[in-house]
């Protein structure tokens, strides 16, 4: 094993050198080196992943050094096998051996980890079968070996150094060369990484260097405590995280000492060590320059020319491939200040200022990323400065259909011109608020932070709606409006809700909350500004949605007939299908939000018929652009899924679901209880409400009723107690403190909708139990019903009234006594069975004489038409006669 | 219904492996072989194996029993009859109910049970030969195809086998409802030939009315325990619950209304699949019938042209005759249908005596 010794080539070296074939001998050994650097790399690697137990790299490199290995084969068979080779080998079979052992360990190891471990496994011990004897003579004695490898690696730098110092022509060439060579093999991304492995690799050399400095000061006589720190090292392998720290702090000790030691004892090294300093320091130099761009040569004289190229030329870079989008946003900032700092006038600040906005959208390579808050800020800034000297400059024309050549930047004698459109840059910006806001996570802190930038947003789109009132065409001034439109409609207007409940005599209010009072309702607001746009828009898109906001925002403030009109007058329902999703989006939201509003004015029926076709789909989170639905996630692609991610509305616009669907379903149960109590044994009936059908049927399905916990529950508990009649139980389901803090709370005036649903809960019950129980009832006075429902007399007498008219109940009123006389004309339970069956029947006999006439022959033809139109009536009667047996059989 | 029909199914099985049962105990018992002769006998002569049903009280009480413990609503329960044949009498001495089995125990083998339960029943010396099964009943609702299949496969194989249909729920009202049918000859005949055509049927003469005959019941006790029953009489405490004289009849009435309708639905929709089959056929005949002409025109043109006619074509195969909707289901729906008519009937004679009773009462005491 001398072979292998580094002494033995080191200072071999200079005899070699000052040889004539100097260069085939080099070739020879440089060869032999280059394969040894090779492996060493290449075991370094190996040794680095096996402290981080990545078997998968341990994996991918010892194949690589096998690979090395049967290259560096003729070397090898010259040389004898490497001590340092059979060193890994050895020492990856332990590791491997201790790995497999440790079961806990394989099973925290992820997949990838485990296969690659025992593909490892039995491939090192299949290898290692060629290496056996020496690797048990290494195994005898561990420590000589590492000792030398440890030893040769010192003497590897020292020697190269050396080689530096000593001779400097021909060998730092070939140092050079070498050092060039070397990483362009495998070990070149290795380098690469060197900045972050700095740190791991020194404390691997550490290892080395320990192991090798304690060796060089006292030869061999520490045999023993060489061993233990082997050892240690060997048993570290899976260390307990105290250990680990204090493994990690001796180590860095060790490399403190190390550090001392090496700079102590060998002052060369420093200077190596600063080599390899400063020439790193230049490849890290080399990708970013973090010095300043220099905008213009020292001495330039700036003027509009100047500013205006270099501007170009700045531009010219967008959009190309591998421009930093970042920097060019600084470079153009830069010029705006070089361009007010020479005063060179507004009109190129705007010009640049444009660019800017333009770059900071271009930002973002593709639609769906969304901006940093910074640039977000820094985009908000910019259009407030940009609107801050268009309205300190009336001279500016800004326009999108100025053309580049008669652009007027700088000619003060005429107004100046300057291409581009505050209008599409604010629409954009608008986007791009969507776009954050449906990015954040909409119960997280940052969300409420986002959310304080719609009031700047909002200022914006005031400020461009001032500037295009003066200066933009009616097309614009539309889109403007649309914009602000879109921001107000939603929100309530608190304001002017308050204002509305305190009368205005009350003029005794303090003048802060004149001041707060100021401004114009945002009703009147939306007035103005949805007539401007029926009035002028010609876009129908426009239209639509300004209408659609419109309706919405009458139906939050509860004006829920001119709500009803407007979109009755519309006839948006006819052809809402046609438009595109976003604006079907805001109609369905429309919709909703009409129903919810006839919900609170105690319109059941109209609110159940807004919501029934959002309800009925049971899509309602994905037709309001809430949400996408998980189940229909496999039916679209990526693409399809972007586009409609790219839909939603932000979270402060949502609807709540819930709110939505306990409308639904009370207003449903008030209209589909009495119906049914009225048809109960109709064959015929239909339902109201499918989906409040379907839920009374889960609840009867429920093996065991137990209190209603979620708002589905209390609605249909709700139900069953007001299909018997007993409108206080139904009362407290439907309204007590959970439902309150889930439902009833969310509306703006919570009380008065809960005093109109109770009210509406007595009456509906009241029509219940005349329906359900009237057969039980000769007679009932109306002062006793009007006690049980708790409704006044009056009430009661026109309820009943009502169901008499609309011939629902046979009875009569007898005035004097304030009695309902029952007549008991409606058919008992049998009697309706009877006549249903009788009509059965009369089908089957229509059927089976069909078939007769089949068998006759007299098939098809304007006779059989007659003849069926004469069974008819036939049936008819004869059903008729049924009724009047079965009415006499029955008693 | 479905549960019912799950119960057939088995039960078919389970009679192939009967006939082996039948063969071993033969051999033990002379007697009963000699009186199955007898009946096989009489039923070759086209009259009935069994004139009479005698049934043991103690019969009566397990099936109730085994109702009250296992049925409920629309379920239906069902067990095996054991008893022996005595000339033209068929005595049922015991029963055993069939285990309730779920969907979970699949592999739980009903043969091996009743096997083992015959052989149990054997060595404590209680009569073990099979002679039907039992089955209660929902309103009334029994005349199925599971039924028909089930009893049509006892009936294969043992010739005197009855079915005892129970009614629960007359027997709560009052009245204890157990009766005793078997399929009659004719039905016989037509189920071995497995042909429900309608042809098949005609030829057969089968109308609704002939698919079951009833068999009349004897409940027979023991002297014994007739005397304990006097006996008990007398110290009986509970109060007479005259639940026969409830006037209250609309539940029952409305019940029975129901399925009715249910039936006449079904039958409506049978009549009118019968419709259309009959006019996809005459629509197939007409077309046939042109076809023949075509054929016959062109034969007859070639002909006057000196040409061979035309090659005959298989008829059939051009136009495949439209399969005949199987009648037995109809059938048994119209079986059905004439029980629940007979139940009504007899509810609704019984409840108008009733009501004049109660009306005569109240106009004497007032």
């Amino acid at each position: 094993f001398t072979s292998t010794c580094p002494f033995l080539f080191i200072s071999n070296r200079p005899l070699l050198l000052s040889e004539d074939e100097e260069d085939t001998k080099r070739v020879v050994r440089s060869a032999k080196d280059k394969r040894f650097e090779e492996l060493t790399n290449l075991i370094r690697t190996i040794r680095n992943a096996m402290k981080i137990r990545d078997v998968t790299k341990c994996l991918e490199e010892f194949e690589l050094l096998g690979k090395a290995y049967g290259k560096a084969k003729s070397i090898v068979d010259k040389e004898g096998v490497p001590r340092f080779y059979i060193r890994i080998l050895a020492d990856l079979e332990d590791y491997l051996n201790e790995l497999w052992e440790d079961k806990e360990g394989k099973k925290k190891m992820n997949k990838n980890n485990a296969k690659a471990l025992s593909t490892l496994r039995q491939k090192i011990r299949k290898y290692n079968r060629d290496f056996e004897s020496h690797i048990t003579n290494y195994k005898q004695n561990p420590e000589q070996s590492a000792d030398e490898d440890a030893e040769k690696n010192e003497e590897d730098s020292e020697g190269s150094s050396d080689e530096d110092e000593d001779d400097d022509g021909v060998t730092a060439a070939a140092f050079l060369k070498k050092k060039s060579e070397a990483p362009s093999g495998d070990s070149r991304k290795f380098l690469k990484k060197e900045d972050e492995d700095e740190d791991s690799e020194e404390s691997e050399d550490s290892e080395a260097w320990d192991t090798s400095s304690t060796s060089s000061d006292s030869d061999s006589e520490e045999e023993e405590g060489k061993q233990t720190v082997l050892a240690s090292r060997f048993l570290k392998k899976a260390p307990t995280t105290e250990e680990d720290k204090k493994a990690a702090e001796k180590k860095r000790e060790d490399k403190a000492k190390k550090k001392h030691d090496r700079k102590s004892r060998r002052p060369d090294e420093e200077e190596e060590d600063n080599e390899g300093g400063e020439w790193e320091r230049v490849r890290g130099g080399v990708p970013l320059v973090k010095e300043k761009p220099k905008m213009f040569a020292k001495g330039t004289e700036i003027t509009h020319a100047v500013v205006i190229k270099k501007l170009n030329e700045i531009l010219q870079a967008r959009g190309k491939k591998g421009t930093d989008r970042a920097a060019q946003i600084e470079l153009l900032q830069l010029l705006v200040q070089i361009a007010s700092e020479n005063n060179l006038g507004e009109g190129v600040i705007v010009k640049i200022k444009f660019n800017i906005i333009a770059s900071l959208y271009d930002y973002n390579p593709n639609l769906a990323t969304w901006w940093v808050p910074e640039m977000w800020q820094k985009c908000l800034d910019c259009i407030n400065e940009l609107m801050d000297i268009l309205f300190a400059n009336p001279n500016i024309f800004v326009g999108e259909n100025i053309l580049e050549e008669s652009e007027n930047l700088h000619n003060a004698d005429q107004p100046l011109r300057v291409r581009g459109c505050i209008l599409t840059l604010v629409e954009r910006m608008d986007e791009e608020f969507t776009k954050i806001m449906q990015n954040t996570d909409p119960h997280s802190q940052e969300y409420v932070e986002h959310l304080k930038d719609e009031a700047q947003v909002c200022a914006i789109i005031e400020r461009v709606q001032r500037y295009l009132e003066e200066k933009g065409t009616t097309e614009e001034v539309c889109r403007i409006y649309l914009r602000r439109i879109l921001h107000t409609y939603y929100k309530f207007d608190y304001k002017a809700h308050q204002r509305q409940l305190t009368p205005p005599e009350g003029s005794s209010k303090s003048e802060q909350d004149q001041a707060e009072n100021e401004g114009e309702d945002s009703a009147v607001l939306m007035e103005r500004l949805c007539k401007y746009i029926y009035a002028k828009d010609r876009t129908d898109r426009i239209r639509t949605c300004a209408i659609l906001c419109h309706i919405y925002h009458h139906a939050l403030h509860s004006r829920w007939y001119q709500a009803r009109d407007l979109m009755l007058m519309s006839h948006l329902q006819d052809n809402i299908q046609h438009a595109d999703p976003p604006v079907q989006i805001l109609y369905n939201r429309t919709m909703v939000q009409l129903g919810i509003c006839a919900f609170r004015q105690g319109l059941t029926k109209d609110a159940h018929n807004a919501l029934l076709d959002i309800q009925s789909s049971g899509r309602a989170k994905e037709l309001l652009g809430q949400g996408l639905l998980l189940r229909s996630l496999q039916e679209r692609n990526q693409e399809q899924e972007k586009v409609e991610r790219r839909r939603q509305v932000p979270f402060h616009l949502h609807i709540n679901l819930e709110l939505l669907e306990c409308v639904y379903l009370v207003s449903a149960m008030l209209l589909e209880i009495p119906y049914m109590a009225a048809h109960e044994s109709d064959a015929r009936r239909r339902m109201i409400s499918k989906q409040f059908h379907h839920q009374l049927r889960v609840g009867e399905r429920q093996p065991l009723l137990g209190p209603p916990e979620s708002m589905r529950e209390h609605v249909v508990a709700a139900s069953k107690a007001m299909k018997m009649g007993d409108w206080k139980t139904c009362h407290s389901f439907i309204i007590n403190e959970k439902m309150n803090g889930k439902v009833w709370d969310l509306f703006p005036e919570a009380d008065k909708v809960r005093t109109m649903l109770v009210r509406k809960i007595q009456e509906e019950s009241l029509r219940t139990y005349l329906f359900t129980y009237s057969s039980v009832y000769d007679s009932i006075s109306m002062e006793t019903l009007s006690d049980m429902f708790e409704l006044d007399l009056p009430t009661v007498h026109s309820i009943i009234s009502k169901m008499i008219i609309n011939e629902e109940l046979m009875a009569s009123l007898d005035q004097p006594t304030q009695t309902v006389v029952m007549h008991r004309t409606e058919p008992t339970a049998q009697q309706n069975l009877a006549l249903q069956l009788a009509e059965k029947l009369g089908s089957l006999v229509e059927n089976n004489e069909r078939v007769f006439d089949h068998k006759q022959g007299t098939y098809g033809g304007y006779f059989r038409d007659q003849k069926d139109g004469y069974r008819k009536n036939e049936g008819y009667m004869r059903r008729g006669g049924y009724r009047q047996q079965q009415s006499q059989t029955a008693y | 219904k479905h549960n019912a029909h799950a119960q057939g199914v088995p039960l078919r099985r389970k009679m192939a492996s009967r006939k082996e049962g039948t063969g071993s105990s033969a051999t033990s018992s002379s007697s009963t072989t000699g009186a199955a002769g007898k009946g096989k006998g009489k039923g070759g002569s086209g009259d009935s194996a069994v004139k009479q049903v005698q049934i043991d009280g103690l019969v009566v009480l397990k099936i109730i029993k085994h109702y009250q413990e296992e049925g409920q609503g629309t379920e239906v329960v069902q067990g095996v009859l054991l008893g022996l044949v005595v000339e033209d009498r068929l005595e049922i001495t015991n029963c055993f109910p069939f285990p309730q089995h779920t969907e979970d125990d699949a592999d739980f083998d009903e043969v091996q049970y009743q096997m083992e339960m015959m052989r149990s029943l054997r060595h404590v010396n209680i009569d073990h030969l099979h002679v039907g099964w039992y089955q209660s009943t929902y309103y009334g609702s029994f005349v199925t195809r599971a039924l028909l299949d089930s009893q049509f496969s006892y009936q294969h194989a043992i010739e005197e086998s009855v079915v005892l249909i129970y009614d629960p729920i007359k027997t709560a009202q009052g009245s204890l409802s157990l009766k005793a049918y078997r399929l009659t000859p004719k039905l016989m005949e037509v189920c071995k030939e497995k042909d429900f055509s309608p042809e098949a049927l005609k030829k057969g003469n089968i109308t609704f009315e002939h698919m079951f005959e009833e068999v009349p019941i004897v409940i027979k006790n023991s002297h014994l325990i007739n005397v304990l029953m006097w006996e008990l009489e007398k110290k009986s405490a509970v109060a007479d619950k005259h639940e026969l004289l409830s006037l209250a009849s609309s539940n029952h009435l409305g019940k029975t209304l129901q399925l009715l309708m249910d039936r006449v639905d079904e039958m409506s929709q049978d009549i009118v699949k019968y419709n259309t089959y009959m006019r996809n056929t005459s629509k197939q005949q007409q077309q046939k019938h042109q076809y023949q002409q075509r054929r016959q025109q062109e034969n007859m043109q070639r002909q006057s042209r000196g040409e061979p006619p035309l090659p005959e074509e298989d008829l059939s195969k051009l136009f495949k005759p439209h399969q005949p909707p199987a009648r037995m289901d109809s059938l048994l729906i119209a079986g059905q249908i004439n029980t629940y008519c007979q139940n009504i009937k007899e509810f609704t004679a019984q409840n108008l005596g009733k009501l004049f009773m109660a009306q005569a009462l109240q106009e004497y005491n007032s």
